[in-house]
């Protein structure tokens, strides 16, 4: 049998529902880009994150299990 | 605290003004007429502790939202084939997931409810959990010259411990105690969607969190930093049945298994509850009948009023 590269479908597939969720994505980029100058250590773009990650979750959870056995 | 505190000062204000912009609000100014005087500290009162409750309410959401970071990211539902109202476990999965449970999560997890006896018939048949029990080695005793004795195991032992206790658990673990994964996905809210997104969630945190040497980031973990490294990788394991182990499939099947573990009763549950609510409606149907029947006499009376002047 040749070598066959295992690919993991959530991670193919959350690559693949990133379009859908470009809005949060530049949410968290414009936050990231705005704490970056920060020297306090108390900013952090936790909200921005989560969204983005719901959204993609959103996406990717109805459609996981039909790619696994 | 201070935003609280100047809300309050703004309603005072917006109640002075606007006496009688909402019902609410005429009747506090109508109170406030009616009593006067010596009366007039109920009127302030009432108002103090209308500002209290709008400034808690408020306070306490302004806090909630600022801590989304303890709640844990929340996780999505997955579609498990054994949601449905009369569907099984997928009893290949359930073995698939043991697998996983033994090489990946038995070094440090327990299942100390479970007895190899429980998977005859779901995962294995009984000569292969007699042939998996004699491998681990189990303290019996006292023996006739009452002495503790080690055998090999049976079927009714239960799955073996990894540490001896919680204090043990906890120094190999830098003291975090690697739960009992008996009851799991039953003991955490939404508990199978929330072990597959935890061990499937393993990212880089967000920018401006930091995570101490130790812990690892997990979003799904409430309050963010876990003490369990990412565990499933591509390929950690070789299932018997050649299906290819992603770390998405290793997360399903583990979770079937952890599922199984925690309500092994769920198929016959679902049989009986679908046999029973069935008998029920019939049951129900002849009740409504029968009571109409024997109302009939009544409903279908005619009364007459025979007035004498």
């Amino acid at each position: 049998m040749a070598d066959v590269e295992v690919v993991d479908p959530k991670k193919c597939l959350e690559e693949s529902c990133k379009p859908k969720c470009v809005k949060p994505l530049l949410e968290y980029q414009a936050c990231v880009k705005r704490i970056q100058d920060d020297e306090s250590g108390h900013k952090h773009c936790t909200g921005q994150y989560f969204d983005y990650w719901q959204c993609v979750d959103k996406c990717v959870g109805p459609k996981l299990f039909a790619e696994l056995k | 605290m201070v935003g609280g505190g100047v809300i309050q000062q703004i309603l005072r204000r917006k109640l002075h003004s606007q006496s009688a912009a909402t019902p609410v609000l005429s009747w506090f100014a109508s109170k406030k007429v009616h009593e006067d005087a010596a009366a007039s500290s109920s009127g302030v009162r009432a108002l103090a502790l209308l500002g209290a409750g709008v400034t808690g309410l408020l306070s306490f959401s302004t806090v909630a939202s600022a801590d989304e970071a303890e709640h844990g990211l929340a996780c999505p539902d997955y579609p498990w084939p054994h949601d449905g109202i009369l569907s099984s476990y997928d009893h290949a999965s359930i073995r698939r997931g043991h697998q996983v449970y033994q090489q990946v999560c038995a070094s440090c997890h327990s299942m100390s409810l479970i007895s190899y006896r429980d998977l005859v018939g779901v995962a294995y048949t009984e000569e292969e959990a007699k042939a998996m029990a004699a491998e681990i080695e189990v303290v019996d005793g006292p023996n006739d010259e009452g002495e503790m004795f080690t055998r090999p195991g049976k079927l009714s032992d239960r799955l073996p411990q990894p540490y001896a206790n919680e204090s043990a658990a906890r120094f190999a673990n830098g003291g975090a105690y690697p739960p009992d994964l008996s009851l799991i996905t039953k003991a955490r809210h939404n508990g199978q969607n929330y072990v597959f997104a935890l061990l499937t969630g393993y990212r880089d945190p967000p920018a401006g969190i930091s995570i101490r040497e130790g812990l690892h980031y997990n979003p799904y973990f409430p309050g963010g930093a876990i003490a369990m490294p990412k565990m499933l990788n591509d390929e950690a394991v070789e299932y018997e049945d050649g299906v290819p182990a992603t770390e998405a499939q290793m997360g399903k099947d583990v979770v079937s298994f952890l599922s199984w573990a925690a309500e092994p009763e769920m198929e016959e549950r679902k049989l009986m509850g679908f046999k029973w609510i069935f008998l029920l409606s019939l049951a129900l149907l002849q009740a409504a009948y029968y009571r109409r029947l024997k109302w009939s006499v009544l409903k279908s009376r005619k009364l007459v009023l025979d007035v004498v002047n």
